[in-house]
């Protein structure tokens, strides 16, 4: 007798304890949701003041699938997020691997940026509105600031903290200078510098938000969509915009970063720091 | 104190004050949009000696600013530890909640605050609560963990001896997980503070030092915004001084969790 | 008759200043041998190592100076090789761009060194592990892809600190093992520091002994015996005893300045 097999059953196994991750990752969300959403239909929350998840649920489909609205803020933002992060990523390796490298340099900046760190990134935005105007530019330069430390100081440490014997043994096969850092000190501080990539990004995109709500003259963005939702009071888009930013926050780290670390330090067996 | 280490760092930052002083007075660049030093000492002592009616506006502003901080973050911190031991000591409230802390610690307090505005109004009521939200997550998530890595032997000796399963919550529990713990709260209590300041930005009425920033900045005030700034580094560099390094001292150095 | 490859004059090393100072080696006269499996044993703390790194060129010597073919040694270079202790591999090449990092380093074309590193991963005997990462090999696996990275590139001398102190009992015989017909295959001069007597006597042509600290060289020993040789031979077991007498008053001395310096520290404790 041939028992049939379910379709879960026939999902090779690497996929089926994927799927039941996500199931786990989503069924407090789904629980919390539920009994909201039976909190609101019985009346027991007034929903003007706090709206059901199928209201909510029902203006992220008006938002995104009719209106496309959605889109265009997320694009928006994940354009600027782009640019600015780059720009983070670049300098603060540069930055870092400079401050790493040379001790002087090292003694001369870094109490400076220990000092600059302890101010949040968002001050800075309203020294950006003055200088640099309140369109895309300051934005971009808040999220250029959030990324920039992180990396910078992640970098310094990963550097810092490459095995000495494998910089000898490269160096006695001859390795100097320049080519010492690329074959040796790069790869050697990747544990840290990804450290350094994931914080930076976090940072980046709170900064992106927060600089598009104080910057006036910026019409599309999340941060913004949100800013000019309490022009009408309109809390579900509120929640539709909190929504979108915890879930691309949470993507960002999960592919993106995640991708990197699989090809380069899982791959090496290199030990990632918790 | 090491006198060497700081010569390069305070020749650097001298000679950049320096320059800027310089730039500003010749209109190198526009003393209005980047207030040199000069101007901004003399704004911020402005605001210090103009008094209304009997108290420096400055020290108001930040004496506003500090006490929301330490209201927010003491209920984010009781908050913060009670879930965290909740979520340390059972598997079940640890599965339920983590997905939800990972997704929402991310979210921006300045993103929060126009949903707390249109809940609680403007002012104080959104700044500590959002300022709240902000210190709990990370204290909730360490505390979690100190929990978790407490060694079992240590709640089996303390059982033997006697202590019923509640008493061991503080007696055993929350010591051993003290260096976690204190780590979060390091961690919480920067938090709101940065949230505060930003929160402050959007919600404030009329005190508070990000108020002050922000709407000098709407003025195009440039002294007093980059004067702001450096009194963000200052507050918070004593207050991380002062309090963080004292609670450390005499809670978790004491037992010798933490290398002095 | 062989020249003297490595030559070393009136050799001393310090660390530190002041009352913190220490003499690492003092006056040091040693050669080398070209062709030849010299040992460096001593007790722990005698600057074998540091002698070694000085070679290497990791370090300049206080005073005096250490020639390699007539030429002053001032920085590290691909006339030496060295094995250290801890592998020092690369976990993120694999085991041939491991064994082929000195090759291109020093602008041979790549097919050309992808050959070579074969060559000499076949000689340590890991053919079929060339793709493979380090992470994912044993300690005796990881340290002959350390022996055959640090030959591949044709070295004059052959370095090697310690290099089976962090293996277990068995790997560490075998390799042991494994080394002397790796070396007779390379013929390279070899350098070999270790603190183990039996590694000493098996693997090397001749056995430096060293002082404790301040290093010098308190004797010599030339171990004549044919190779293969036995850990259970009469011969063998007769240079293990010569060599560990000159060595056992070396440790005790050891052992005395280390209680010295604790007694100096604090004075109301009194040995054993």
């Amino acid at each position: 007798m041939i028992t049939r097999r379910t379709v879960a059953e026939r999902l090779p196994d690497r996929w089926r304890t994927g799927l039941v991750s996500v199931i786990q990752f989503l069924l407090p969300f789904l629980v919390i949701g539920l009994a909201w959403e039976l909190a609101v239909r019985s009346g027991l929350i007034t929903s003007s003041s706090l709206p059901a998840p199928s209201t909510i649920l029902a203006k992220v489909w008006a938002l995104s699938v009719r209106e496309g609205v959605l889109w265009r803020h997320l694009t928006r933002s994940l354009y600027r997020l782009s640019v600015g992060y780059a720009l983070a990523m670049g300098s603060g390796l540069l930055f870092g691997t400079l401050l790493a490298m040379n001790r002087i340099l090292r003694e001369m900046f870094s109490p400076i940026l220990s000092l600059l760190i302890s101010v949040p990134t968002i001050a800075w935005v309203p020294v950006f509105l003055i200088t640099m105007g309140l369109g895309d530019r300051t934005v971009i330069a808040a999220v250029f600031l959030g990324g920039f430390f992180a990396i910078t100081y992640n970098t310094i440490r990963g550097i810092e903290m490459v095995d000495v014997s494998r910089i000898r043994a490269a160096r006695t096969m001859g390795a100097r200078g320049l080519h010492l850092f690329a074959s040796v000190l790069l790869p050697g501080s990747s544990v840290s510098v990804i450290t350094g990539l994931r914080l930076g990004i976090g940072y980046s995109w709170r900064a992106l938000v927060g600089g598009e709500m104080l910057s006036a003259m910026v019409q599309w963005g999340i941060g913004k969509m949100i800013y000019q939702a309490r022009f009408w009071n309109d809390v579900t888009v509120m929640f539709v915009g909190l929504i979108t930013i915890g879930v691309t926050g949470f993507l960002l780290d999960r592919l993106l970063i995640r991708w990197l670390e699989r090809v380069t330090i899982e791959r090496w067996g290199m030990v990632a720091e918790r | 104190m090491k006198v060497r280490r700081w010569i390069l760092p305070i020749l650097l930052v001298a000679s950049f004050l320096g320059l800027w002083e310089l730039a500003a007075h010749f209109h190198w660049i526009n003393p209005s949009l980047f207030a040199p030093p000069s101007s901004i000492v003399r704004d911020l002592l402005r605001l210090h000696v103009r008094k209304l009616p009997d108290r420096s506006i400055l020290l108001t502003h930040i004496g506003a600013s500090l006490q929301r901080v330490f209201v927010a973050a003491s209920i984010g911190t009781v908050a913060g530890v009670l879930m965290g031991v909740l979520m340390g000591t059972s598997r079940l409230v640890h599965r339920f909640f983590d997905p939800i802390i990972t997704l929402l610690m991310p979210i921006p307090g300045i993103a929060q605050a126009p949903l707390f505005i249109v809940w609680l109004g403007f002012g104080d009521p959104t700044i500590i609560t959002v300022g709240a939200i902000a210190a709990f997550f990370p204290i909730a998530f360490n505390t979690a963990a100190g929990v978790r890595s407490i060694d079992p032997q240590l709640v089996r000796a303390a059982r033997l001896m006697g202590t019923s399963s509640t008493a061991c919550l503080p007696r055993v529990y929350l010591p051993s997980a003290a260096g976690h713990v204190m780590a979060g709260v390091k961690l919480g209590w920067a938090r709101c503070w940065r949230t505060v300041i930003a929160v402050e930005f959007v919600a404030a009425a009329s005190w508070g030092l990000g108020y002050m920033i922000w709407d000098a900045s709407e003025y195009i005030r440039s002294g007093v915004v980059y004067g702001g700034i450096l009194l963000l580094m200052l507050v918070y560099l004593a207050m991380e001084r002062l309090l963080l390094e004292s609670v450390e001292r005499l809670t978790v150095r004491r037992w010798g969790m933490i290398r002095s | 008759m062989t020249d003297n490859i490595i030559q070393i004059h009136g050799v001393s090393k310090l660390f530190g200043k002041g009352d913190r100072e220490v003499v690492a080696l003092r006056d040091v006269d040693l050669q080398f041998r070209e062709g030849e499996f010299a040992v460096l044993i001593g007790p722990s703390g005698c600057g074998k190592s540091t002698m070694l790194y000085l070679i290497a060129g990791f370090e300049s010597p206080s005073s005096g100076q250490i020639l390699l073919n007539g030429k002053e040694i001032r920085r590290p270079g691909p006339d030496r090789g060295f094995v250290f202790q801890d592998y020092a591999l690369f976990p993120w090449k694999s085991v041939l761009g491991n064994v082929m990092f000195g090759l291109r380093r020093n602008g041979v074309p790549h097919r050309e060194a992808k050959a070579t590193a074969m060559r000499f991963i076949q000689m340590v005997h890991l053919q079929g592990f060339e793709h493979a990462f380090p992470h994912t090999l044993s300690g005796g696996m990881k340290q002959r892809v350390g022996i055959a990275r640090a030959l591949a590139y044709d070295p004059k001398v052959l370095l090697m600190d310690e290099p089976f102190g962090a293996l277990d009992a068995q790997t560490r015989k075998l390799m042991q093992q494994e080394m002397v017909s790796i070396w007779e295959e390379a013929k390279k001069t070899v350098v070999f520091v270790t603190h183990s007597v039996i590694e000493a006597v098996y693997l090397g042509d001749r056995i430096v002994v060293m002082t404790a600290r301040p290093g010098s060289v308190k004797g010599m020993v030339n171990v004549d015996v044919p190779r293969p040789r036995k850990y259970t031979e009469e011969h063998y077991l007769h240079i293990r005893e010569e060599v560990l007498a000159l060595l056992e008053e070396e440790v005790a001395k050891s052992v005395k300045n280390l209680v010295e310096k604790d007694r100096r520290r604090d004075p109301d404790v009194t040995p054993a």
